[in-house]
């Protein structure tokens, strides 16, 4: 089975984020990055589908030279081959001029199923995955918790308000992996696997080498902008009622911020 | 936030202090790269965080189970270890054609300190076997080789160390398990041995044990142990696996690492109990010795791990806990209430913990570098160079690793207060998981000798000379930094107090008063691991300044208030100015009292050895 699975670098979820002072971007400086968690899933299940029927699993992604080091990681994990999209042309673009690239990319490579997050932890837009779906053709199955396939069918499990509803659809398709780390429990990469993995192949291409015009897909093209960052609302400190009250009169002052300011009663 | 160990920090160490992307240009080192190295590491460190700490405190509170002769290690242990084994991670370091990884020794140490601190007692059976493995490796025979050692690399088969029995613990040459000769060359073991780690447990079928014994007729003393390698399940002569005699007779029940199974071991209570001779007849002790520097920096690092979790979990809880008001409003009953982090004291706890860890950090990987460049050395001279280094440094990583390892993890319970001393919170399994550091795997005190008895005077000095002449290189450069001008002061005056200590033991130990330097000896070594640690953090601090004053040069910061701003937005900048004060705090608090721990040995104060035994107490 030709398998590509989408890669994502984001920054640790463990990070401490700070908005950059353009106010639209974080300062990406002192980051650690890693693997987008759902693209993780993604990975996982590439390499079952792939113990179970053979084949190939092929990472595309998008971004600057950083992005080589998550690729590599999932190399390590098991996959073939990796091909980073790193074009200058693309700083700046929206969600769907990516996916115009990535779905270039995964043009060439033809395969017969394509495994992404069904969001990343950095902008949580979940788009790309039915975008490249649309631009390619395929039929797009979000939010699997199961997958299986017998080589011309997909079919998945995704969860539904009181239950789980089965999804099949002939491939070449793609799927977004929902879930979370218990249900797909990516493997570790293993030391072997770094030792592989750097004999890997590891493609860089430009928008050129994929034939895209930069302007279908570049800051011009973009269809949305981000205006504006801001980082969460500090958590209020609580507070303490006293005001020299007796008890009755703490419970009373303590009643009526529940129902008139917090509003809970 | 992370809460095992400060990444950045090992990667300063790594990287920007040892230089250890240059090990790469060597052939030994020559698949690898940095980019290979860092994948490890955070590898390790997910596996760590997610598989190893959550056994950590289920792996304290079940224990092991002894069940007629049986032993279960916690049931959390189990599938940890063997995403572990199946990763390589037991075999790191070693070579290839054995099985190994073939990684610097210096970055698996780096991995190991992330499993250590998340999960002691579990990684201390992949860790025994890995020693095992070693000298099986180092000195079994072809045969033996051939039959045991890819089971343990690969961690399907666990390893022990057997030296210790109720007569022998710190004297190991009083052991009595006998050896007797059988006529195709191998041997019949008999006696027990205590306090074996990982001397029985359900994680592995089988169990290869290396146990000193004397074999019949040999001499009295260390001069007449011998080793020898004796599975739990042996081969007999069809190739089956059958059983070997070697019995559990119970396990310890202890004060900490309550996931490690510490067991009584009974070879040959039928007389059925077979063991090969590992070298030569009555080389026993020379082997073990051979094994003791990789095996006491491992308990170093125990030390270092412990320090490092208990110090990053009393940073987080000290900046979470809100209590007190700020010193400038105290009697203000309506000043506003601040995280602890704000309160002098805790800081200065914080600090002792920071630099203290940090110092340890060094001196480990500083070790496991030196043991990487004893393998890839060019000549015998540098072989041989190094080599010292390592001697040298192994007693102090073990025991500072481990004293002061545990100071840092009493000191984490006093910045969570009355709570760190509840079980709800972790810091005082680390207290107790750390203690057993300063005890096994030689006692502290007997590091002590080991440092003045031995390593001092081998050579005729030449260890010492040596480590001090390297470190006096570094320090040329370093002088050149006006800006560390008062601390390069203390650190040199710290020194020459060593340096007049040393040379005072070293007469003492030509005269009738040779019980001096004996007397003297850990006070010695505490002091002399307070003048590595201090050199350490101080080269830190030279080149974390340097990229300091660069990146106040980028952000055009000219003055101190700019500069206070550059420390504010610039995590970079935060970390190497944090680096810059524990040089500071360790130096102005710690190495200001070396003159004074010289003046304590010199002194000739023989009130300990004068004081008749009764004088102790009446009692
Ligand atoms: C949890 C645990 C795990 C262990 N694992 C292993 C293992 O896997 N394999 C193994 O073989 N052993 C193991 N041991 C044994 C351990 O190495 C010994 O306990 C240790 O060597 C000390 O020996 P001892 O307990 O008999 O103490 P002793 O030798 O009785 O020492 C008591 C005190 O006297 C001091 N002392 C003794 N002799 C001298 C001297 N000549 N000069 C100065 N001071 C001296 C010691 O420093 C110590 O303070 C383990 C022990 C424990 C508790």
């Amino acid at each position: 089975m030709n398998i590509v699975v989408l890669l994502k670098q984001t920054p640790d979820t463990e990070s401490v984020i700070r908005i950059a002072g353009d106010g639209q971007s974080i300062v990406t400086a002192d980051l650690k990055w890693i693997i987008n968690p759902y693209d993780e899933f993604a990975v996982e299940a590439a390499l079952r589908l792939k113990e179970k029927h053979g084949g190939t699993v092929t990472l595309v992604s998008w971004g600057p030279r950083r992005v080589v080091e998550s690729i590599r990681t999932a190399l390590a994990m098991g996959a073939d081959s990796g091909v980073l999209i790193d074009d200058p042309a693309l700083t700046g673009s929206d969600g769907l001029g990516a996916a115009k690239a990535l779905a270039a990319a995964v043009q060439e490579i033809a395969p017969d199923i394509v495994l992404c997050g069904s969001r990343a932890v950095d902008y949580d837009l979940a788009e790309r995955g039915p975008m490249v779906a649309e631009l390619l053709g395929y039929p797009h199955l979000g939010l699997a918790v199961a997958l299986d396939s017998d080589g011309s069918v997909v079919t998945i499990e995704r969860p539904i308000e009181g239950g789980k509803v089965s999804l099949a659809a002939d491939l070449p398709a793609l799927v977004t992996m929902g879930g979370s780390h218990a249900v797909w429990n990516p493997r570790y990469a293993s030391l072997p696997g770094i030792m592989k993995a750097k004999k890997k192949p590891l493609a860089v291409k430009t928008l050129a080498d994929l034939g895209v015009d930069a302007g279908d897909c570049g800051p011009d093209a973009a269809k949305i902008r981000i205006t504006a960052l801001e980082p969460p609302p500090e958590r209020a400190p609580g507070r303490i009622i006293d005001g020299g009250l007796d008890l009755d009169g703490k419970a009373k002052a303590l009643a009526r911020a529940l129902r008139e300011e917090a509003k809970v009663l | 936030m992370k809460r095992l160990v400060d990444e950045r920090d090992v990667k300063f160490v790594l990287y920007e202090q040892l230089r250890v992307d240059r090990l790469c240009d060597h052939p030994r080192y020559a698949d690898f790269s940095p980019e290979m190295f860092d994948m490890a590491i955070e590898q390790a460190e997910k596996l760590a965080d997610n598989e190893f700490y959550p056994a950590n405190k289920i792996g304290d509170r079940e224990g092991c189970r002894f069940d007629n002769g049986q032993v279960h290690v916690p049931a959390a242990f189990h599938q940890p270890y063997r995403k572990y084994c199946e990763g390589g991670w037991l075999a790191m370091c070693d070579a290839p054609e054995v099985g190994g990884q073939g990684f610097p020794v210096v970055v698996a140490n780096a991995c190991i300190e992330f499993f250590a601190a998340a999960n002691w007692a579990l990684l201390m059976y992949p860790g025994l076997t890995h020693g095992a493995a070693r000298l099986l490796e180092r000195h079994g025979s072809e045969e033996l080789r051939e039959l045991y050692l890819s089971q343990m690399y690969s961690g399907q088969w666990g390893g022990t160390m057997c030296l210790t029995e109720a007569g022998a613990g710190s004297d190991v040459g009083n052991l009595r398990t006998k050896a007797a000769r059988r006529p195709d060359g191998s041997f019949n073991i008999e006696g027990q041995k205590i306090f074996i780690s990982s001397g029985m447990h359900d994680l592995t079928e089988n169990i290869i044990h290396m146990v000193l014994a004397r074999i019949e007729g040999a001499p009295k003393g260390t001069r007449g142990i011998s080793i020898f390698l004796v599975p739990r399940l042996r081969y007999d002569e069809q190739g089956q696996l059958v059983d070997n005699d070697v019995n559990c007779g119970g396990i310890e029940h202890k004060m900490g690492i309550h996931g490690s199974a510490t067991c009584v071991l009974n070879f040959g209570e039928n007389g059925r109990c077979i063991g090969y001779l590992l070298g030569k007849e009555n080389s026993g002790m020379r082997i073990m010795f051979d094994m003791m520097n990789e095996a006491r920096l491992f308990v170093g690092m125990q030390g270092l791990a412990h320090a490092s979790t208990a110090y990053l979990h009393a940073l987080q809880y000290a900046k979470d806990r809100v209590q007190g008001s700020p010193i400038e409003s105290l009697k203000d009953p309506n000043a506003k209430r601040v995280a602890i982090i704000e309160h002098p004291d805790v800081r200065r706890m914080l600090m002792f913990m920071k630099s203290g860890t940090e110092g340890l950090r060094a001196m480990m990987h500083l070790t496991a570098y030196c043991l990487d460049r004893v393998r890839i050395a060019q000549s015998d001279e540098e072989r041989e160079l190094f080599q010292d280094y390592v001697d040298l440094l192994i007693p102090i990583c073990k025991s500072m690793g481990s004293d002061l390892g545990f100071r840092v993890c009493e000191t984490a319970i006093q910045v969570y207060g009355g709570y760190g001393f509840t079980s709800e919170y972790p810091v005082e399994q680390f207290l107790r998981d750390c203690k057993i550091a300063s005890l096994y795997e030689g006692t502290n005190g007997i590091q002590a000798l080991d440092l003045v008895g031995r390593k001092i005077a081998m050579k005729r000095g030449r260890l010492f000379k040596n480590v001090f002449k390297a470190s006096n290189e570094i320090l040329v450069k370093i002088k050149a930094n006006y800006r560390l001008r008062d601390l390069i002061r203390i650190y040199e005056e710290a020194q020459e107090s060593l340096i007049q200590a040393t040379k005072f033991l070293g007469l003492k130990s030509m005269t009738d008063e040779f019980h001096v330097p004996i007397l003297c000896a850990k006070p010695y070594l505490d002091l002399f691991g307070e003048v590595v640690i201090g050199f350490l953090l101080l080269w830190q601090a030279h080149i974390a300044d340097r990229r300091l004053q660069e990146i106040y040069k980028d952000h055009n910061a000219k003055d101190a208030e700019a500069c206070g701003q550059v420390l504010k937005s610039n995590r970079s900048a935060a970390f190497y100015r944090g680096k810059v004060a524990s040089a500071e705090f360790f130096i102005n608090q710690t190495l200001t009292q070396a003159a004074g721990k010289a003046r304590a040995i010199m002194n000739n104060d023989k009130s300990a050895l004068e004081i008749p035994d009764d004088g102790f107490a009446l009692v």
